[in-house]
């Protein structure tokens, strides 16, 4: 008996001694015990810079508009946020993004888009991470689905902006709503996905939903009922040996509220009550030549029509109120080859090749297939680097003044530089 | 309505004839081959890349996506191989079943004992992989462990079939014993031989079998070779008894062949995985070709 407990003790103390022996080396080794740095999100900086020279000077360009398309700005401090605005260096955007695993049940990623004295939300979603029967679920505030291009963000693109007809119908910023998304992926060989949205619609440059009413009241449009904007596609894609095709057709559908100064109680103002669709077709085809080459088509035709009332208040205050139909349709196609381990070229034709907009009865005169020709080459030191020359020559603007439009060919030469740090996901096809 | 019907009735009866056997993806060819040697009849296997392509830069093809949908369960290779292009589809795949952490999914880094784990990690040092070199199924020994890990895991998420699983994965470990020694005895005057490797794919193959990486044609992992780096390498080569350099299959051959003429040194095209070269048809025949290769 004694001798069992002079054995418990010699045990407990020979523990005892080593365990403070090994205090202090696990002491550093763990930290804090409650350090929680394991569970630090990806994180990743991208930073966009470039070298401009154009053929036109800043002041005329940052006025130019494609009549039908977009809006002439106004003096109105009108926040021009365009990439490569200026002629000599600019610094287009930093983009801060970050992803994490939420629990078993949710992915959450967000990216700050921040510019050199502000900074925004870009996006910021939760994605479902095991719902059953093939089924996802997106929720907050995210780049539509629409089409393919539309999510993307910027330093994906295989140019340095957006296609004409993107920028035409959602803005600079693309089709970005609060709302949510739910897709589904079919159990069969092929690929296909069917996704609908339901997003709030507040778009510029399509849909929007504030009312608008005159200083007299004689017009008082309330605004739209939220969410606004519907959002439906399907994608579909096979593989011929190495070749593959990806197509997708998407539709969208919301009321359109704008108001060009029609509300406020000095000079003159429009406003637009209407009901958007927007129609598209995409289509991609990839050759894959070998381990290092491929060449890549890629195409997507839109196709808008508005359908409405056009409201015009003038000095005096008479207020006009015309059916309003706008039927717009545009396309861009783009062929892209990697050349080697480092090098990428390629060529991008976009046209507006529809442009009727009839207001009463009267069809307006806006110029008809506004154009625009790129091309580009790139250098890749990593996948983390990319050095772009890009050119454009651009035949689909116009400048407004006193005496009408004038119409503003240009050729700009870009030279891009895209760098990325951190842990920054993959991109997929 | 009659479309939609049509449509249905394809989409119910292409999971029926499916669901008979168990579904698994692998991301490369070299562990299809073995989830089919020990899955059997069981099983219906589809590896997503090619094993002729750099395993680093797949394109994600979005077909891929189709397969990865219908998964039982996913095998990859892990250690951040599959970090430039599987997350996005496998995210896209809306396959609950075979997300990182759940039951169907198989990371085969995780039984394995990596070499080169860099102390610091910084993209100075090229594409460097933090938990150490992913090419891990270069080493035969790993190819046992492979089995075995894929082997418990199919007996966890198809108990019912437990018996075939282990049966079969007895028969391999026999085949691949005695096959391990046929390599050991022809690859034993190879010990203390330097070579030179286009990219870190063989380091497991060459530290076995007791060979020295005398150095590598790209100056960092995953930069092509400078001209400047080339002088080294052929300093190197005249100052030091080369044996060959192993070209992989994938990159660009232009530097290899370039040292190769100029020094008359043996440039030697090595499969890094099932299908690199037509000789390598499966995992057996992978690591036959290799030693044929290298021994020749």
């Amino acid at each position: 008996m004694n001798f069992k407990y002079v054995f418990f003790i010699l045990i407990t103390a020979t523990a005892s001694v080593l365990g403070q022996d090994d205090f202090p080396v696990t002491q550093s080794k763990a930290g804090s015990p409650f350090n929680q740095s394991k569970f630090v999100p990806d994180i990743s900086m991208i930073v966009d810079f470039s070298w401009v020279s154009r053929d036109i000077d800043n002041g005329v360009f940052s006025e130019l508009h494609m009549p039908g398309f977009t809006h002439h700005h106004d003096k109105e401090g009108h926040d021009h946020s365009s990439m490569n605005s200026l002629k000599g260096f600019n610094l287009n955007y930093g983009e801060i993004s970050f992803y994490s695993i939420v629990d078993p049940y949710f992915d959450l990623f967000a990216v700050l888009h921040v510019a050199e004295e502000h900074a925004g939300l870009e996006e910021a979603y939760i994605t479902t991470r095991k719902l059953p029967y093939g089924f996802q679920v997106k929720a907050g505030k995210f780049l539509s689905s629409f089409g393919r291009l539309n999510e993307q963000h910027t330093h994906y693109l295989d140019f340095a902006e957006r296609p004409l007809v993107l920028n035409a119908f959602f803005g600079e910023e693309g089709l970005n709503e609060l709302g949510t998304r739910i897709t589904w992926v079919a159990p069969t060989d092929f690929y296909l996905m069917l996704g609908t949205e339901i997003l709030m619609g507040e778009n510029e440059a399509s849909f929007g939903t504030a009312g608008f009413s005159d200083v007299n009241g004689l017009v008082n449009i309330h605004e739209s009922e939220n969410p606004n904007l519907f959002v439906g596609y399907a994608r579909s894609s096979f593989d011929i040996e190495e070749t593959v095709v990806l197509f997708g057709f998407s539709y969208a559908h919301g009321k359109t509220r704008m108001d060009e100064g029609f509300s406020a109680s000095e000079d003159e103002g429009t406003a637009i009550d209407a009901s958007t669709d927007i129609l598209c077709g995409d289509l991609t085809v990839k050759y894959i030549i070998d381990a290092i080459h491929n060449i890549s088509f890629q195409s997507e035709y839109m196709h808008r029509s508005i359908d409405g009332s056009l409201y015009n208040r003038d000095t005096s205050f008479t207020v006009a109120k015309n059916s309003l139909e706008r039927k717009q349709a545009g396309f861009y196609s783009q062929l892209v080859a990697k050349l080697g381990l480092r090098w990428r070229a390629g060529v991008r034709y976009d046209l507006m090749n529809l442009n009727d907009v009839i207001i009463g009865s009267t069809k307006q005169n806006y110029p008809e297939n506004p154009a625009r020709y790129s091309a580009m080459l790139e250098y890749l030191p990593t996948e983390f680097s990319r050095l772009r020359l890009q050119v454009n020559h651009d035949e689909s603007k116009y400048l407004h003044t006193s005496n009408g439009l004038i119409y503003k060919p240009y050729t700009e030469f870009i030279l891009q530089l895209n760098i990325a740090i951190g842990a920054h996901g993959a991109h997929s096809f | 309505m009659r479309i939609l019907c049509f449509v249905l009735t394809c989409i119910l009866y292409t999971q029926v004839v499916f669901s008979e056997r168990l579904q698994v993806v692998t991301t490369y060819p070299y562990i299809a081959d073995i989830t089919e040697k020990i899955g059997g009849e069981r099983v219906r296997v589809i590896p997503l890349a090619r094993g002729d392509y750099n395993p680093h830069v797949i394109i994600p093809k979005p077909s891929y996506i189709a397969k990865l949908r219908r998964a039982d369960l996913l095998i990859i290779n892990g250690a951040q191989l599959e970090i430039g292009w599987l997350p996005p589809i496998l995210k896209q795949a809306n396959n609950g079943n075979v997300q990182p952490g759940e039951r169907g999914f198989l990371d085969l880094s995780t039984y394995m004992h990596l070499i080169d784990v860099p102390t610091s990690v910084s993209r100075e040092q090229g594409d460097v992989h933090p938990e150490g070199n992913p090419h891990f199924c270069m080493n035969p020994d790993n190819i046992l462990l492979i089995a075995k890990a894929i082997t418990d895991k199919l007996c966890e998420i198809d108990p019912e079939s437990k018996s075939l699983y282990q049966t079969n994965y007895t028969e391999f470990e026999k085949i691949w014993g005695q096959k391990t020694k046929e390599w050991e005895e022809k690859m034993n005057p190879m010990k203390g031989v330097k070579v030179i490797e286009y990219h870190k794919n063989y380091d497991y193959f060459l530290q076995k079998y007791g060979l020295i990486i005398a150095g590598t044609i790209e100056p960092l992992p995953g930069i092509p070779p400078t001209s400047r780096h080339i002088g080294e390498v052929e300093k190197l080569i005249e100052s030091e008894k080369i044996r060959c350099i192993l070209q992989d299959v994938y990159n660009p051959k232009d530097a290899s062949e370039y040292l190769s003429k100029k020094l008359n040194i043996k440039m030697i095209i090595f499969p890094q995985d099932i299908g690199a070269v037509k000789e390598a048809e499966g995992i057996i025949s992978l690591f036959d070709e290799m030693v044929r290769r290298i021994t020749q």
